[in-house]
């Protein structure tokens, strides 16, 4: 066989096997193109997720008649203005999109440039061009893709259900809208209205958090901490969920480079050790994160869909995110989320429907109104509380302090209030000038105590116990040479090491803190996470863990009756000290009731 | 099977035996003990398949038998039965179940059938030697607080037993180590141990020979190949499987060019730290050693910066220096030190010590600082 050159189709089918993966990746690029053409407005309809029918309609600056015959051929485009990969300011760039999807569907293409009097329209049939002719169209473009992939029967083949792939151009679309909140976007499959997001007024940074709001869930909005940082021309901003919102996978991270969706390990990384001290290892926080970057420190022709980046210096870029959302957390205190109370207020079952004589029914019936799940056991309930009037609290925090009442009453204008008693010597409860608050004693403390040993360790530094027959551990050339670059890191860490031969470490020293560790297995771990994610992050979660037991220890258990002065101490506490909010997993520590709950508890509003 | 023993006599055995069968076993058999009444003996045996006790007493056997039963319970029903009462053993074939009558108590348990109790084979020993239970004893007790319990390095889970020559007199030398400290001692070689191969006896068997050893004055009896050992002495048999690993290279980590030495009493240098290491709330307790000519100023503080100081007058002429130690390591080895004052030969903050007692040059310990 000779080598010759393929036809112009079938480059166009290969290419189309990259760009276009799906109907959601074509919904992508169908959008880019409209979002680089200015619209204000994005309407997408799909049929059958996609496969039989979809459209996109703009009302961004359209195209001639000229342009519209031009927009079908390979590595055409209007961006590059000046042909320089280096400083890429539109989505699109490598001209391969509609051809792609023209090769392997039957597309119609219907356009009105700016300022022209007359719309024009094509259609390419796998590939095939015809005769642009005459059509009515306002401004802009609209582009209709019927039998997608029916060129390509084995793409075709590959397919998921209709509702898999709808889900994949809910979410593609979802991050669009994320990152252009002042274009308004619709999204229906066939009747069905999938997102209606209208695009709003203001602020670039309210607009752009009403719209993460409107689209990851107006819960998030609630417990979200504004995040704006910069460091040598990055910058940074978007919103971090607060850790007590947290979700079982990492499908509601998002971040943006300059305005683009892009999936980047190391970002999972960061944010992983950014909430490592808030979060059981297998929670995810919700975040959304735009991080604008000058066009020349990165590189976004990578991959053919765009989805991943390339930096010009990927640990400043880390060490923004860590820093920023660390601060933001800092900065958030004692804060729990909201969802904590509205979890807790869901519990309280009105008694009203209920016959209250009937003891032991009525009470299974409010049991099961709890939610066990949540780890949060109420304070027995209303009816309960009825039921055995004789029950007193463990403790009263007046009577105590009776004293000096009128500090105690001062203490209502801190955000965490004044005790007024222990319940089931295990929760406190304070009230504030608007609020009842409920803590959990033992999470508390634990938290406090940890808090505290962890300043005690960055001040004084990790102490570290020498080896008599230093261990060497075997990792391949890659992971050992970056395992070294960190021995700096690490040795702050107590855990000292240096390269022997290639490929592999010999270890001298590590944490006295750990005692006898497996310390092949923790060399390993630690050189697989420097390679993916570029942290030291199990060494730094093995201290934790330590420190955790070793607080859980050292902490007021759960039954210990406290008096007043001790319930005050801890609620100062907790306000002076950062991260008080959640214990060492994620949990609450505390839950905080507003007055107006309460009113709406009892039917007052 | 039908016997009759003395209830104290039993309950000893029992306590060995019970102490070797593992709380919770997959194979139901390994919860038992095996009696085997074949003459006037009663003997028990019970085995975690790595680990094999057989205990002999003479008993009054009226019809000879084996059975199995669990020996956890037996243990606790002879344990709660009055002093110095009558056992009543009685199996019957066909039945399953072992009745064990003691005064006006009665009890009836099932049984496991005999041929499924597993045997531990040997195999050939060719190794055989005596060791006096005084000489063991302290083999043991010197290095076994050293023994590591991290099981990835299972070479490290046991004493490393082997031969070896000093200044020409051939010995048997005891290692240990964790990774951190080491401990090594010796004895005069015994007669018959020349050319055995060097072992390493899993921690397990140590720990279940102390306790069977603590009584006994008689020599006790050792028989080993490369894969298994047994010791021997009144009656009972312990034979174990070896752990199957080579011992690290140990002799380098013993230092040989440590130059500065310092002698301290032994008492009052263990009860110094032992007081100086109260205050420190850490996992790991951090003691300080700043030496001066003759003076040693032991150190520790918390964090909360509590602070404690003593001092103690000491032997020691080298250049003044500053070493930090895992309290515990150096309690742990102090402890072992019965001679009045112990010397410590020293090089520098990072590198390993050299603990010994004055005028015992059989035993040693290394120990690796602290870095602060």
């Amino acid at each position: 066989m000779k080598i010759r050159l393929l036809p112009p189709n079938m480059v166009n089918q290969i290419a189309a096997g990259e760009v276009v993966e799906r109907p959601a990746s074509a919904v992508k690029e169908l959008v880019e193109n409209s979002i680089d053409a200015g619209a204000g407005k994005i309407d997408i309809v799909l049929r059958n997720g996609g496969q039989t029918y979809l459209s996109v309609t703009d009302d961004g600056h359209g195209m001639t008649k000229e342009e519209l015959s031009f927009s079908m051929e390979r590595h055409a485009t209007s961006k590059l203005p000046d042909d320089n990969l280096e400083n890429i300011v539109t989505l699109g760039f490598r001209g391969e999109a509609l051809p792609s999807i023209g090769s392997v569907s039957r597309v119609v293409l219907t356009s009105r440039a700016f300022g022209s009097q007359e719309g024009w329209q094509l259609r390419v049939d796998g590939g095939k061009k015809f005769e642009s002719k005459p059509a009515a169209h306002p401004q802009g473009t609209s582009v209709e893709v019927r039998d997608l992939f029916y060129a390509t029967p084995a793409r075709l083949k590959f397919l998921k259900t209709e509702r898999t792939e709808m889900n994949h151009t809910t979410d593609a679309v979802k991050r669009l809208a994320m990152a252009h909140p002042n274009i308004a976007f619709t999204l229906f499959n066939g009747e069905r209205h999938i997102l209606k997001v209208s695009c709003s007024q203001g602020d670039f940074i309210s607009t752009r958090l009403d719209r993460v709001d409107a689209i990851m869930g107006n819960e998030f909005g609630l417990n979200a901490l504004t995040i704006d940082a910069e460091r040598e021309g990055l910058r940074l901003t978007g919103h971090a969920g607060l850790p007590t919102l947290n979700r079982g996978n990492a499908s509601l991270q998002y971040l943006f480079v300059n305005d683009r969706s892009v999936r980047d390990k190391s970002f999972f990384g960061a944010v992983r050790g950014a909430y490592r001290d808030f979060l059981a290892h297998d929670r995810y926080p919700l975040l959304a994160l735009f991080l604008e970057v000058p066009p020349d420190a990165l590189d976004v022709n990578v991959h053919p869909a765009k989805t991943e980046v390339r930096f010009r210096d990927p640990g400043l870029v880390r060490g923004l995110i860590v820093s920023a959302l660390k601060y933001a957390l800092a900065g958030a205190g004692h804060r729990a989320s909201t969802t904590v109370s509205q979890a807790a207020l869901g519990a309280f079952q009105s008694p009203i429907n209920k016959q209250l004589f009937v003891q032991s029914a009525q009470r299974a019936n409010v049991t099961n109104g709890f939610p066990e799940a949540s780890g949060y056991s109420p304070p027995g309930s209303a009816t309960s509380a009825l039921a055995n009037l004789d029950h007193s609290p463990s403790a009263k925090a007046e009577i105590e302090i009776d004293g000096n009442r009128g500090t105690n009453e001062n203490f209502g204008d801190y955000p965490l209030g004044a005790a007024r008693g222990q319940l089931h010597e295990t929760y406190i409860v304070s009230q504030t000038t608007d609020s009842i608050v409920i803590v959990d004693q033992h999470a508390a403390h634990e938290r406090l105590v940890y808090e505290e040993m962890k300043a005690t360790m960055n001040s004084e530094g990790v102490r570290r116990q020498g080896l008599l027959i230093p261990e060497i551990v075997e990792l391949d050339e890659v992971a050992a040479e970056k395992i070294v670059e960190k021995s700096g890191e690490l040795e702050e860490m107590g855990l000292v090491l240096e390269t022997f031969g290639p490929g592999t470490v010999v270890v001298r020293e590590v944490p006295a803190l750990l005692g006898e560790i497996n310390i092949q297995g923790l060399i390993k771990d630690l050189a697989d996470e420097i390679v993916e994610l570029d942290d030291t992050l199990s060494l730094k979660s093995r201290l934790a863990d330590v420190c955790s037991t070793m607080a859980c220890h050292g902490s007021v258990r759960a039954g210990r009756r406290l008096n007043g002065g001790e319930m005050n101490a801890l609620l100062r506490q907790m306000e002076a000290t950062p991260h008080s909010g959640q214990c060492n997993h994620g949990r609450p520590t505390y839950v905080e009731l507003k007055l107006t709950d309460i009113e709406k508890l009892f039917g007052r509003r | 099977m039908k016997l009759t023993i003395e209830r104290g006599m039993l309950l000893k055995m029992l306590t060995h035996i019970q102490s070797v069968v593992e709380r919770r076993n997959t194979i139901p058999i390994l919860s038992n003990v095996k009696f085997d009444a074949p003459d006037e003996n009663l003997s028990l045996n019970a085995t975690d398949m790595d680990l094999d006790i057989v205990e002999t007493v003479p008993a009054d056997v009226e019809v000879h038998g084996t059975t199995t039963a669990p020996a956890h319970t037996l243990f606790d029903i002879v344990r709660r039965l009055p002093e110095g009462s009558q056992v009543k053993l009685e199996s019957t074939g066909d039945s399953g179940s072992l009745v064990l009558t003691s005064g006006r108590s009665r009890f009836t348990l099932t049984c496991l059938p005999t041929e499924d109790f597993p045997i531990l084979s040997s195999g050939e020993l060719p190794y055989n030697f005596n060791i006096s239970a005084g000489n063991l004893r302290d083999v043991i007790d010197c290095t076994r607080f050293a023994i590591s319990t991290e099981e990835t390095r299972y070479y490290l889970n046991g004493i490393y037993l082997h031969e070896a020559v000093k200044v020409k007199e051939p010995v048997l030398r005891a290692v240990a180590t964790d990774g951190h400290r080491l401990a090594s001692v010796e004895v005069p070689r015994p007669e018959g141990a020349e050319g055995m191969p060097g072992i390493i006896i899993p921690r397990k068997t140590v720990t279940e020979l102390r306790k069977l050893i603590e009584e006994t004055s008689e020599d006790i009896a050792i028989a080993m190949s490369d894969t298994k050992i047994r010791f021997s002495f009144e009656g009972t048999v312990l034979t174990s499987k070896l752990i199957d690993g080579t011992f690290p290279d140990y002799d380098r980590v013993i230092p040989t060019a440590n130059d500065k030495v310092l002698e301290v009493d032994t008492k009052s240098f263990a009860d110094a730290i032992g007081r100086v290491s109260a205050i420190s709330t850490e996992k790991s307790r951090t003691v300080k050693l700043a030496l001066a000519n003759d003076n040693l100023t032991l150190s520790a503080s918390s964090s909360e910066n509590d602070l404690a100081v003593e001092e103690l007058s000491v032997n020691y002429k080298a250049e003044e220096m500053e070493i930090g130690f895992n309290s515990r390591y150096l309690q742990d080895i102090t402890q072992q030190i019965s001679g009045p004052s112990a010397r410590l030969t020293l090089a520098d903050a990072a590198s390993p010590t050299l603990v010994q007692e004055v005028g015992d040059e059989s035993v040693l310990y290394v120990l690796m600082p602290m870095r602060v």
